[in-house]
């Protein structure tokens, strides 16, 4: 008896404690989450390109190519002796998934290299417009609108009523397909393929010489870049970028989409992939590529200066051929760019420095580590495989064939997207399944 | 509870004393562990991207929870991993146990060393290595076709049928050692005499396991099956290093999704919630395992 009063009392103890707790914070306003993070300042940069004087120093945050980087800010900080750039490196990993939280507390970097997350911080007003900097600097003239369109987040400018602008690039990056020469002789190719149907002609060809036709690394990204890739030429450029960039009614629930990934599994029921593709990285497709281990191989130009290193002449690049040989050429893109938070108390030395990233000396230096610049005209001529994607690179830009990755489209795209290109190459889903998935993602990220 | 003598106030007050001398750690604690629990309690209770203001959804999210089929899915992948997280280091550890039970030697520390030493190292370097072991031209594959067994070698991490049997395959070399250990410890305790007069009354091997080692490591298995359950319920590293759930969403876990909602996806309130059922289910099963265990006593 006296044992249960006991318990009894205990147990209305331990429920006012916890409601004690609990209450204050439901009822109290300021710990509502995001609350703290609402920006009061300007959205949008000056328009003015005048540096003020006086010793600044910026801070840069970035995840890509630091070799890179520290060449552009040496050069950037012997043209403006005033301003000091801090470089702060971080893994891409790291770098994506803290972006957010970078961005929006107190101590958030000048500058920032543009990564998916961005799309959301920019509609909140963390991220500077760049627009009215584009009309003063003439932007719009060094960079191909192309790769500037990538990054206005869909929106117009406040300031200037036009696109809006919410970073700069600093070299380029585009996917392909690199082919062993080698190895491609000894299968009877001698060229690389004009249209989509002669490129799979290619892949039975190889694996009628007994070879490994293709190179998936589709553990990670790399099987994502191959859907990609199809799509690109199967489906309209325009009801691709109306889908990645969340405008209403877009769906990718449609028979482009449905014949790209029809294709995927295709070329797996034929043995065009490597055997196990799933399990393994890009970066290990890469080094398998490297020893002869399959005649194609899907990658992005950031590859290639290790191929090149390795391979010498004896590797080839081009971009996935459309379905005519006329056909315009489109492939997957982006770029290494810098956006400006909107808490920089120098918008303008920021804005110096990101007009530097458009000269002809970074465009040197960007081509130099193995990027393409924004402006390829103003650097010298690169040699082998860097020819081959220099050439298919400005191909696609001049026939504004550079579209961005499709898991830009929602931030938990990346997954959908990685698992069902798994599902496809091992022949475990139905496209119409797949297309659904990522079709429902999307209406979860940009609503009815 | 029971048969507690009563209590004057000089020796209440100095019982209350004690809790004095525990408030620093307790403060500590409740601080860094209960405040962020209920935090994230709290937060469950929210739409919030981790950057613009939440929204009330109440126990909207919770109710997104238990619709999702990759959830659903992640849930029985965890369960599939407790068999080999759990089941099979404890059964290994048991064998090993009762084998040197009845032959003690010396040496046994350093035995004891050898099978701790998988737990000592971190998992993620664990899982990267274990990555290269499976990979294509790794040294199972390797080994599989020295012996002839080319038909069998395979990119296992990337296999949707030996993925998940893979990644289990990791946790019960980590956790195998783990239970060793504390079974091994265990039977140190255990008098030397009850094992010879046990064999005096003329028993075998099989019988002193069942008569003499097993009585004395219920303590130990309690405790084994306490953490590797856990383990197995909140794995996150050795998938996340291995295959991040793949292929397709062969060996995603709980653990790596409420990570993936968090941070890459955006859904910190869904993440929330998520780690709330997780956290419950976990206090469930350990408050199982430890009310079996007891009342076996």
């Amino acid at each position: 008896m006296m044992d249960r009063t006991h318990r009894v009392r205990r147990r209305i103890a331990a429920t006012v404690c916890a409601a004690a707790l609990v209450l204050p914070l439901a009822a109290c306003d300021a710990l509502t989450p995001g609350s703290a993070t609402a920006v009061p300042g300007p959205t949008s940069v000056p328009s003015s390109t005048a540096v003020p004087d006086g010793d600044i120093t910026l801070h840069l945050q970035f995840a890509d190519a630091p070799l890179m980087v520290d060449a552009l800010i040496a050069a950037f900080e012997k043209d403006h002796p005033g301003i000091d750039v801090e470089p702060q490196y971080k893994t891409f990993s790291d770098y994506v998934q803290n972006l957010k939280l970078t961005m929006t507390s107190d101590t958030a970097p000048d500058i920032a290299q543009y990564a998916v997350g961005m799309t959301d911080l920019a509609a909140d007003g963390h991220i500077l417009d760049l627009a009215p900097y584009r009309e003063a600097y003439g932007w719009d003239k060094a960079i191909p609108p192309v790769s500037l369109d990538q990054l206005t987040a869909g929106q117009t400018s406040e300031a200037t009523g036009g696109r809006a602008l919410f970073g700069v690039p600093a070299g380029l990056s585009m996917t392909g397909i690199y082919y062993n020469k080698k190895l491609a002789a000894k299968a009877g190719i001698d060229a690389p393929p004009r249209t989509l149907d002669e490129f799979g002609k290619q892949l039975a060809a190889a694996k009628d010489a007994d070879l490994t036709p293709l190179g998936v690394g589709a553990l990670d990204s790399g099987g994502l870049h191959l859907w990609a890739a199809l799509l690109n030429q199967l489906m309209p450029t325009d009801e691709y970028w109306d889908w990645v960039n969340g405008k209403k009614g877009a769906t990718i629930e449609n028979p482009a989409a449905v014949e790209a990934s029809e294709d995927m599994i295709e070329w797996g029921r034929k043995g065009y992939y490597n055997e196990s593709a799933n399990g393994t990285a890009q970066v290990d497709s890469t080094a398998q590529f490297t020893k002869g281990d399959s005649v194609f191989l899907i990658n992005g130009n950031w590859a290639a200066g290790q191929l090149a290193t390795v391979m010498g002449d004896d590797v080839g690049f081009f971009p996935m051929p459309g379905e005519q040989a006329g056909s315009p050429t489109v492939a997957s893109g982006f770029s290494v760019s810098y956006a400006v938070s909107a808490k920089t108390e120098h918008p303008e030395a920021a804005g110096a420095f990101l007009d530097f990233l458009t000269s002809p000396e970074a465009g040197q230096i960007i081509s130099d580590n193995g990027f393409m610049p924004p402006n390829p005209d103003a650097v010298k001529k690169p040699t082998g495989v860097l020819a081959d994607i220099a050439a298919g690179h400005r191909r696609a830009v001049a026939d504004d064939g550079i579209t961005t990755f499709p898991d830009f489209a929602a931030p938990a795209m990346l997954d959908r997207l990685r698992s069902g290109v798994q599902k496809l190459i091992a022949d475990r889903v139905e496209p119409a399944d797949y297309l659904d998935s990522l079709q429902d993602e999307w209406e979860d990220h940009h609503g009815e | 509870m029971g048969s507690r003598p009563p209590v004057r106030s000089g020796e209440a007050r100095r019982r209350w004393r004690g809790y004095v001398y525990v408030l620093p750690a307790f403060a500590v604690y409740f601080a860094f562990a209960v405040l962020p629990a209920l935090h994230t309690a709290y937060l469950s209770l929210f739409e919030w991207d981790g950057v613009t203001l939440g929204e009330w959804v109440g126990l909207g999210n919770y109710a997104e929870i238990f619709q999702d089929s990759i959830l659903r899915r992640s849930v029985f992948n965890a369960l599939v991993l407790v068999v080999f997280f759990s089941l099979v280091p404890i059964v290994l550890g048991l064998l090993s146990a009762g084998l040197l039970a009845r032959y003690r030697r010396p040496g046994m520390g350093a035995y004891r060393f050898l099978f701790m030493l998988p737990q000592v190292v971190p998992l993620v370097a664990v899982g990267v290595t274990w990555r290269w072991l499976y990979g294509d031209d790794g040294v199972v594959n390797q080994t599989l076709r020295a012996v002839g067994l080319d038909s069998v070698a395979r990119a296992w991490l990337g296999d949707f049928d030996a993925a998940l049997i893979a990644v289990g395959l990791v946790g019960t070399w980590v956790l195998s050692g783990l239970c060793m250990m504390l079974f091994l410890s265990g039977v140190q305790k255990v008098e030397p005499s009850l094992y010879e007069a046990a064999r005096i009354d003329g028993a075998g091997p099989v019988r002193e396991f069942v008569s003499v080692t097993l009585p004395h490591l219920r303590g130990e298995l309690a405790v084994a099956m306490t953490v590797t359950t856990v383990a197995a319920l909140a794995s996150f590293d050795i998938v996340y290093v291995t295959t991040n759930g793949g292929p397709g969403e062969q060996t995603t876990v709980p653990g790596l999704l409420v990570y993936r909602l968090a941070f890459s996806e955006g859904k910190v309130g869904l993440a929330a919630a998520l780690a709330v059922v997780l956290g419950v289910l976990i206090l469930a099963i350990v408050y199982l395992i430890n009310r079996l265990s007891r009342d076996r006593t």
